[in-house]
């Protein structure tokens, strides 16, 4: 672990530092486990909720964190969990199959006012929310963050093999995806 | 990428840019906003209890529950079935005499034992036992009749 993060860490755990350590953390880390989150909700409004949710939870079990990991490494565990959490609770209230999320992103998608991009890459979004929910996870983290394969395994608590796999795959999908609808 | 550009050529020609923006200043608020939702959830969480309750309270807790059976189970048992408690409290002492006469028993050993038995009775302990003929005589000529003498001899 590096020496700012242990350091941050030792500060979170002390009354009397901790307000201004959690401050620090949270500029550190807001736009990286943003972006992670709003990739996988893709909507603005989900993704600032799900952001709060994921500080808060850091706040709250900071004291149960072993070191074991990075921080970041932890940070991002509770995001993707935090996520999955939102989505499932999205698919309940919805009555949607279990694996099923993908029309509440696609109308995420599509009326999401602060979508930049162009017409290809709307179509590579259309084609990852089609991915099962790994799936997506896997190559969002892959193909946009560039996180490593054993990065992604303590995140993901998935062998590195199986994260292999599941990248191949998605990357496969999303080819044929785009080439059927050219 | 190369590995990328051989497997998926479509998607290697997209330009791998976030195509999503947020609204200004947003990451600027963000811990500002999270500070008030931070407040928010302080004052719901559970505060910390007095320690000493807390080891405590398991202990107490027991001592209650054994409480309430004694309460629910003996008081009743103790005040509609008096009978009960008195014959079961009779053989509960009966049961420690004779474990105090079987404690002696066993300290005893074998020839002291035979000392013991062979022991002439005392005359106290007859006269506790039993009475002795002057003293049989004198109550019944001094509580039963003559007639009721008789009425029993004759039956």
């Amino acid at each position: 672990m590096e020496t700012d993060d242990r350091q941050l860490i030792a500060e979170l755990r002390q009354e009397n530092t901790r307000d201004l350590a959690f401050n620090r953390l949270v500029k550190t880390y807001q736009e990286r486990l943003y972006w992670h989150i709003r990739k996988m909700v893709l909507n603005h409004d989900d993704t600032d909720d799900i952001l709060q949710n994921t500080f808060v939870k850091v706040w709250k079990s900071i004291g149960s964190f072993r070191e074991e990991s990075k921080l970041y490494t932890w940070l991002y565990r509770i995001a993707t969990n935090e996520t999955i959490t939102f989505l499932n609770s999205k698919k309940r209230r919805n009555l949607l199959p279990f694996n099923d999320v993908s029309d509440y992103l696609m109308e995420n998608l599509t009326s999401d006012p602060y979508f930049e991009g162009d017409q290809l890459q709307m179509k590579l979004q259309q084609a990852i929310l089609r991915l099962p929910e790994k799936q997506r996870i896997v190559f969002n983290m892959k193909y946009f963050d560039d996180m490593k394969y054993e990065e992604m395994s303590h995140v993901l608590d998935t062998s590195v093999g199986a994260l292999k796999a599941s990248y191949h795959h998605a990357v496969k999908k999303i080819e044929e995806f785009i080439k059927n609808t050219d | 990428m190369n590995k990328l550009r051989k497997i998926a050529p479509r998607l290697s020609k997209i330009k791998k840019e976030n195509p999503f923006g947020v609204p200004n200043n947003y990451f600027d608020d963000f811990s500002a906003r999270l500070a008030v939702k931070l407040e928010a959830e302080k004052k719901t969480l559970p505060q910390p209890k007095n320690t000493v309750i807390r080891y405590l309270k398991p202990v107490l807790g027991l001592a209650a529950s054994f409480a309430l059976i004694f309460m629910l189970v003996y008081w009743p048992l103790k005040s509609f079935l008096p009978q009960y408690l008195a014959e079961s409290e009779t053989y509960i002492e009966s049961t420690n005499e004779d474990d105090t006469f079987l404690s002696i028993l066993e300290r005893l050993d074998e020839t002291l034992f035979f000392v013991v038995l062979s022991e002439p009775v005392s005359v106290n302990e007859t006269e506790e036992a039993g009475f002795l003929d002057d003293e049989l005589m004198g109550y019944l000529s001094a509580n039963i009749s003559d007639y009721e003498l008789y009425l029993q001899t004759e039956n």
